[in-house]
């Protein structure tokens, strides 16, 4: 079949037209008025652009995301000059910003989408239309219409808590913090080179559909990171140690809160005892894994293997699909009773936090895994009736204004054990073991049965207690066999949450942020290689 | 698309707002076109148009700062220059800066089509109903993704270096599942221009596979096999090798080119004589640009030739302290291979595995290039010559160095994708000794 080519592409002329729109970025996302729960006029304004345009060219369904991304990276690298015991000290500092639009329409049953840096209304009108003529070419090969679980209008205006905007602190003073944590690493000469960064990230954003709702959302998230590397040339090896400080939805503080400069002094000595610690035996372990270790395995083994799109197979050409299928929700023992796991958009500092998703609703928490049994998918609207529920569970994200949104993970985390179970308990129960902090090497296959990690650190816990550092670990296991494998999970005392800002999913690939907060726990006679 | 004079207007504006010696600025354009399918209809689509301008700024005293802008406005172009050079102001020198180079002769690269270019859904989605129709025809179930890229990239500075380029891609991949989750084949066709992009040989491989792959799955211990990596496989497994000829980590000892007790591999044989590895701009086959990250003219270079490691990557600044030229970057990698076809290898395999493709491909250990990884969408035992049962996948522990080490033969080489790496021209290999470490139970 033929598609319709409609008229005025984006040409040269209009290209370069974009002189028209000087700054528009700042001007639309201008500083919230703190009392102001609407969002910005002239933002309603180009929305309303979309939504009529989409309508009066038979679209069912449209949305419009004006968006502005900022991010910033400022840190150093202190390594050894060729041939010399010399420093070089390189500082390094990046400020990006993207700004535009994408609509998303539904016509004729299916979806089409289309996205430009050009935001005025006339091309705002363009593109919308551009976006109903991909899906009605589209509805030719359609395998059945969308179908959207309803969604309550909203106007409103939302930022995530933080104390201190991280763009309003100096980058003087951002170098400054990360250079004096990396001469501190450096101060040892047999510490090969430090490096560190700071980066942060604000995504502003501006959601309006032919649902009625209207939405302006602002997120401000940190990453900060310090690594030193140890080299021995006499025996060719090289080893690392990291302080990951957990990246969150949260402002300066929590950087500050990190005691970067504090925690330098050990990663220094924490490399060396790396590159002198013996390898590992291979063999079946009793594994304690912490916090900044774990979030790692329950994101690829449960937060990927619970998303309703891969279980239907939207997912089978790239990310893969699932083993844990349709059949068996609500039923099936994924692991030990003592998991409960959630998704989550609400909890405060989760990279996934936000008030609303993409598609418009209000996000929530709900059970994924309870006593070990799976409960629910993580859904978006148009997926929720293929389930047999009722309303969307609100994971629905697109990385960019340019990004078709689609179904993207929460926050997925594991609740905490017993108050009074602390993290010596779970260490003075295991015969022979492996205490792993931080992440390392990470693969599973692409229907999440088959893992293996690797970790930053790990100690060898003998007779009840931890000993002295080891070297090349990786374990390996199934999914299921593994959750059931865990007897024990410390108290909440103890539960944190790290994660990610580059989880990939997708064609063309996104990206995702997002945290995963557990206690330390215990998972036993798990298999256990050495790495070459 | 943004034409050669559109790219020198507005790098020209940038570096007429600058006030700082040093100006360099990065700008890229892409327009690009979508169709992705899955449970045998189209899900999601799209066309869109993104635009980048990255400027850097450096000071006398070697104080660098960068921004990058989305928006051409003048005043947002001219905001974008003030805030790299505040950022290069407040920064501390960076000793391993070098100067700014003058105009260079960069290639002008043939890689860039124009019926490409200017395609939409009615030239794709013929393509997707070709994969749909066999799926339906097979009592399968296809997903896949179907897209193309018109590009332009333009690099300019105060020192008078410009640069433009235009260059186009696509690419369709599909995976075809049988009924109950069974089996899986995959198959992409890949290409500068989608004239070469053929929807029913891809569904034709893919649904092939899915077949062939659809009785019981025998499911070998693990162990040390000999394996026929098909390209796909080949070029993710190159592509973690290739990216590896830093100059500076090997003469530091945190590289697979690092000797023992100090010194590099460099000018050393370390794989047989028909292991030849290569980046090549030239090749109108494959997308590259005419200069890479240091802006130096991207050419012809050899990593491994004739199983001796020819080249090491040297950027500006360690060739200057090394005393050596710099190299360029390996901006994309050519596997030269045999005069055999895939039937070739696996006639002359007594017992081995045909592998499809590999999946979630990571470090264990950066230093020894030692990777994880699975097996996906068709493993296949290969007994006397002929290709028998369909096999489990499994996971794999085994570095790109011991599997070039380990070939014992090669196919011709063609345009391949992997799952991990951007597009190559490798062959298919046949290996010894690859380590499959523990069975996956995923299809």
């Amino acid at each position: 079949m033929r598609t319709r080519r409609p008229s005025g592409f984006l040409t040269r002329r209009s290209f370069l037209a974009t002189g028209a729109s000087a700054l528009l970025a700042n001007k639309l996302f201008g500083a919230p008025a703190a009392s102001s729960a609407k969002p910005e006029p002239a933002l309603e304004k180009l929305g309303a652009v979309a939504l009529a345009e989409a309508k009066q060219h038979g679209a069912t369904y449209a949305d419009i995301r004006i968006n502005r991304y900022r991010q910033q990276f400022s840190g150093y690298r202190l390594s050894p000059q060729r041939g010399s015991n010399k420093t070089d000290e390189v500082p390094f500092v990046t400020d990006q910003q993207s700004f535009g639009f994408g609509v998303r329409v539904i016509a004729n049953g299916q979806w089409g989408f289309a996205a430009s840096p050009l935001v005025t209304a006339d091309e705002i009108a363009r593109i919308t239309r551009e976006a109903v003529v991909v899906a009605k070419a589209n509805s030719a090969l359609q395998a059945s219409p969308v179908q959207l679980a309803p969604v309550s209008a909203y106007t409103d205006r939302w930022t995530n808590a933080f104390e201190k905007d991280p763009f309003s602190i100096s980058v003087d003073e951002k170098l400054e913090l990360i250079h004096s944590a990396a001469l501190t690493i450096k101060k040892n000469p047999k510490v090969f080179s430090a490096f560190g960064f700071l980066a942060f990230r604000g995504e502003d954003k501006y959601f309006a559909s032919t649902e009625g709702s209207s939405i302006q959302q602002y997120v401000v998230q940190g990453m900060p990171l310090l690594e030193a590397t140890a080299v021995d040339s006499e025996k060719n090896i090289s080893r690392t140690r990291s302080y990951k400080i957990p990246p969150a939805s949260a402002g300066w503080e929590a950087v500050a809160k990190a005691n970067i400069g504090e925690n330098a002094p050990r990663i220094r000595e924490e490399v060396l005892e790396h590159l002198a610690a013996p390898p590992v035996t291979a063999g079946k372990k009793d594994l304690v894994l912490l916090p900044s270790h774990l979030w790692l395995t329950i994101h690829e083994s449960i937060g990927h293997s619970t998303e309703l799109d891969r279980a239907l197979g939207y997912e089978a050409n790239f990310a893969g699909t699932s083993f844990m299928t349709i059949e068996k929700m609500g039923k099936y023992q994924v692991g030990s009773a003592l998991m409960n796991i959630f998704g989550d958009r609400t909890n405060e500092g989760g990279l996934a936090s936000v008030k609303y998703d993409d598609d418009g609703v209000l996000t929530t928490k709900f059970p994924i895994i309870e006593q070990g049994v799976f409960k629910h998918y993580q859904t978006i609207r148009d997926q929720a009736h293929l389930v047999g529920e009722k309303e969307s569970r609100g994971c629905c994200y697109a990385d960019s204004w340019s990004s078709v949104p689609f179904q993207r993970m929460p926050n997925v985390w594991l609740e905490a054990g017993p108050r009074t179970v602390t993290p010596d308990d779970l260490i003075s129960g295991v015969e022979d073991g492996i205490l792993i902090e931080g992440d390392g090497s990470f693969s599973i296959d692409q229907q999440r049965y088959n893992f293996q990690f690797g970790g930053d650190a790990f100690w060898e816990i003998k007779g009840g207690r931890k000993r002295g550092m080891l070297s090349r670990v990786a374990y390996q296991s199934k999914t299921t066999d593994f959750w059931h494998a865990c007897d024990g999970i410390a108290g909440p005392g103890y539960w944190q949450q790290f994660g990610t800002f580059f989880d990939g999913k997708g064609e063309p690939e996104q990206i995702n942020a997002v945290s995963h907060g557990c206690s330390p726990a215990r998972f036993r006679q798990i298999n256990v290689l050495v790495t070459d | 698309m943004l034409s050669r004079q559109d790219a020198k207007n507005i790098i020209d504006k940038v570096i007429g707002y600058s006030k700082l010696p040093q100006c360099q600025v990065d700008l890229t354009w892409t327009e690009d076109v979508f169709i992705r399918f899955a449970n045998n209809g189209i899900t999601t689509s799209g066309y869109r148009i993104t635009q980048q301008v990255s400027i850097s700024s450096v000071t006398d005293d070697k104080r660098e700062g960068n921004a990058v802008v989305s928006e051409l406005a003048d005043a947002a172009l001219k905001r974008g220059v003030e805030q790299a050079e505040e950022l290069a102001r407040i920064s501390q020198p960076n000793p391993e800066d070098m100067p700014a180079l003058g105009p260079q002769k960069y290639l002008t690269l043939e890689n860039f089509d124009s019926f490409t270019a200017a395609a939409r859904g009615d030239v794709m989605i013929p393509h997707v109903k070709a994969v749909i129709d066999r799926a339906r025809t097979d009592k399968l179930t296809a997903a896949g993704f179907i897209q193309r890229s018109a590009n332009a990239v333009a690099v300019g500075n105060k020192a008078g270096l410009f640069g433009y380029h235009t260059f186009t891609d696509s690419s369709l991949t599909n995976t075809m599942r049988s009924a109950g989750g069974t089996s899986s084949g995959w198959a992409a066709r890949t290409s500068v221009s989608l004239k070469d992009v053929d929807g029913e040989t891809a569904a034709r491989i893919s649904a092939e596979k899915c077949l062939r792959g659809a009785g019981a799955r025998k499911k070998l211990d693990p162990g040390k096999y000999t394996v026929i990596l098909e390209p796909a496989a080949v070029d993710d497994l190159v592509g973690w090798l290739g990216f590896n000829f830093d100059a500076r980590r090997a003469e530091q000892g945190r590289s697979f080119l690092s000797k023992q007790g100090g010194g590099t591999h460099l000018g050393e044989k370390m794989f047989p004589e028909y292991v030849t590895l290569r980046s090549d701009p030239m090749n109108p086959k494959l997308a590259a640009t005419p200069w890479g990250p240091s802006l130096l003219p991207n050419e012809r270079i050899a990593w491994i030739d004739k199983g001796v490691v020819k080249n090491l990557s040297y950027d500006r600044y360690w060739a200057n302290k090394a005393g050596k030229d710099p190299t360029p970057a390996p901006g994309n990698l050519v596997l030269d291979g045999q005069d055999n076809k895939l039937e070739d290898l696996i006639q002359s395999t007594e017992r081995g595995l045909l592998i499809t493709r590999l999946y979630y491909i990571r470090y264990l250990q950066p230093q020894t290039l030692q990777l994880t990884g699975l097996t996906r969408d068709g493993v296949f035992l290969v007994e006397k010559g002929k290709v028998t049962d369909p096999v489990t996948n499994y996971r794999w522990n085994e570095s790109p160095v011991r599997v070039l080490q380990n070939t014992k033969k090669l196919t011709q080489p063609s345009r391949s994708q992997g799952d991990e790496m951007g597009p190559a021209i490798v062959p298919a290999i046949l290996v010894t000794d690859f380590n499959l470490a523990s069975v996956s139970d995923a299809v």
